[in-house]
């Protein structure tokens, strides 16, 4: 036989009972070439454009998936910043803009389209300002568009400016979408060191150096690390990384089967597999269960961030064997209210913020989808937001926060967003204040190793 | 071609052990044999590659009949069974086909949907999949 009885079954039990689908494929586009000084008419064609290029994407995917035998969960966009699209430079031109995009993904039957997105790790435009003012409105006005703040780097340090700028917009924005739990801040995200290729929600968006339009992947997969976990039984912590190796090998590979032959059928660019493990509030699809499974009693324990490091780099090494073109994010996520395992630790109280933010140290992302009380001052909000990014501005790598301040909701109770996003439970944060040091406003300058030249 | 010099050397071979000779027609018909085989056991492990093979593999109660009814629904389409392998694990059976589709009278929608709807009516599950992920998951 061409492929062995025990080949056939094994791939089958991947997709059939380890939850093991494709996450997303991502449409990157960009918007570059619409802008206009009336606001309108900028509108017009970014909608005329994503119709043009888009629609056929949603019959690609799934004339593909089932060709090949595998889900694919969400269909998304990706568009260039849009603070860098020229229009009049008023938040209210960015809001035309806003409902057209979100417009043009609910026509086409998408799930999120991300790119409502400022790059100001080194200061703002006028545009920038602009856009970051619109996020409250243009976030609790549309239903799909996801937006993400830049707000530091590696190479210019981090913009203290603009941390507080998006503290003050995220309390906007919980309030204005409190009757939903706040679900607009599950889809804004601040960034350090953000990249251009991420499929994933809410921080993809198109870089400026990318081509016209390009298709991207982001796998899942816990489920499938776990299974390897589990058969691999008493073994020591090599040969664990082993198991988790040829778990993310296979993972990837069907990550980029799918994208190479979407992007074929819509006679675009392939562009990047995110080989992140990106976990879904369903059980047995859980990042936090494939670390208890390593053998913590649960997530948070002592011992969590170095099974974290572990996870990560293996995942690494198996997808990066497995794929030409990794990009992204790529590592694991840990997003509190999309892992049930995650959730179930933070109720009990033994997942704090503190151990999240140790934990961003070593995996993908950063602080994600994390809840806290809605009366939590902006200054707060600033310095957690500026701790996390200052993780990833002196350690090079990629940090993030997407921290609901729920509205009217105290520590103990939770929100629930449904679908991909889950349920958050309202974590403990510490409010002593910090607004001596935010409040100085200016810049954190760039750590001394960004002198590599 | 090398396939050919290899079946003519195995044919020298078998020459040696009829001394009397063999008619001409009939070594020409021996060595395209030979060829043809050598073709489809894959040339020594050279997987031939032009053909996309579906594969098919079904999961349920074991019950008389079932083979059957399968081959019944792929003779009608036109798909020809490259390799058939089946298995019972506690009164469960696994059925896995690799199908040649090139031949086939529908398309592969089509076929998906004709197998997928006699596993309803026989009560098993059916999974219809181009080889293209076995291939990316299993071989390097």
């Amino acid at each position: 036989m061409t492929y062995t009885r025990r080949e056939i079954l094994e791939t089958l039990r991947m997709t059939e009972l380890e939850n093991f689908d494709v996450r997303t494929v991502t449409l990157g586009v960009s918007l570059l070439d619409c802008g206009h000084p009336d606001p309108k008419e900028a509108a017009r064609r970014i909608y005329e454009k994503l119709v043009r290029l888009a629609s056929p994407m949603p019959r690609a995917v799934q004339e593909t998936a089932d060709a090949l035998g595998i889900r694919v969960a969400n269909r998304r966009i990706a568009v260039s910043p849009v603070s860098l699209i020229h229009t009049r430079p008023e938040p209210a031109a960015f809001l035309e803009i806003a409902a057209a995009i979100d417009r043009a993904a609910a026509e086409m039957g998408f799930d999120f389209v991300g790119g409502y997105s400022a790059l100001v790790h080194a200061g703002f435009t006028q545009a920038d300002r602009a856009l970051l003012d619109s996020i409250p409105d243009a976030l609790s006005g549309t239903s799909r568009l996801c937006s993400s703040v830049n707000a530091g780097s590696s190479r210019t340090g981090l913009n203290m400016d603009a941390v507080r700028i998006v503290a003050k917009v995220l309390k906007e924005t919980a309030y204005k979408t409190r009757e939903q739990g706040s679900i607009g801040c599950a889809k804004f995200v601040v960034f350090a060191n953000a990249v251009e290729d991420n499929p994933f929600m809410a921080g993809a968006f198109h870089g400026v150096g990318l081509p016209e339009a390009v298709i991207h992947t982001g796998v899942s997969g816990p489920g499938v690390v776990l299974d390897a976990i589990r058969s691999a039984g008493r073994c020591d912590l090599r040969a664990l990384e082993e198991a988790i190796k040829r778990a993310a090998f296979k993972i990837t590979r069907v990550g980029e089967l799918i994208g190479r032959q979407v992007a074929e059928r819509m006679g675009l660019p392939f562009g990047i597999v995110d080989l992140s493990l990106a976990p879904t509030p369903q059980l047995g699809d859980s990042v936090g269960e494939v670390l208890e499974a390593m053998g913590l009693e649960r997530v948070g324990a002592c011992g969590t961030t170095a099974a974290l490091a572990l996870l990560t780099d293996a995942v690494k090494k198996g997808g990066a064997m497995a794929t030409s073109a990794v990009g992204g994010l790529s590592g694991a996520f840990i997003p509190v209210s999309e892992d049930a395992t995650m959730i179930a630790a933070a109720r009990e109280g033994h997942l704090s913020l503190e151990k999240l933010e140790a934990m961003t140290s070593v995996c993908s992302v950063g602080l994600d989808m994390v809840a806290v009380p809605g009366e939590v001052p902006e200054d707060v909000l600033a310095g957690f937001i500026a701790d996390e990014l200052a993780i990833g501005i002196v350690n090079h790598k990629t940090t993030a926060v997407r921290v609901i301040p729920a509205w009217g909701k105290k520590v103990g109770e939770s929100v629930s967003f449904g679908g991909l996003l889950g349920e958050a439970p309202i974590q403990e944060i510490r409010t002593l204040s910090c607004s001596g040091f935010v409040g100085r406003g200016g810049v954190i300058p760039a750590p001394i190793t960004s002198l590599r030249n | 071609m090398e396939r050919e010099a290899l079946a003519l050397a195995v044919s020298e071979i078998v020459l040696r052990h009829f001394p009397e000779g063999i008619p001409s027609p009939a070594l020409e018909g021996v060595v395209a044999d030979l060829v043809r085989l050598l073709e489809g056991a894959g040339g020594g492990g050279q997987e031939r590659r032009d053909v996309r093979h579906v594969v098919f593999t079904s999961l349920g109660r074991n019950r008389p009949g079932i083979v059957h009814a399968f081959s019944e629904v792929l003779a009608r389409c036109g798909v020809d069974i490259v390799d058939l392998n089946q298995t019972l694990v506690h009164g469960n059976f696994a059925m896995m086909m690799i199908l040649d589709p090139s031949g086939a009278s529908v398309s592969f929608e089509e076929l998906r949907a004709a197998l997928k709807k006699r596993g309803e009516e026989l009560g098993v599950l059916v999974f219809v999949q181009y080889e293209d992920m076995m291939r990316a998951v299993n071989r390097i």
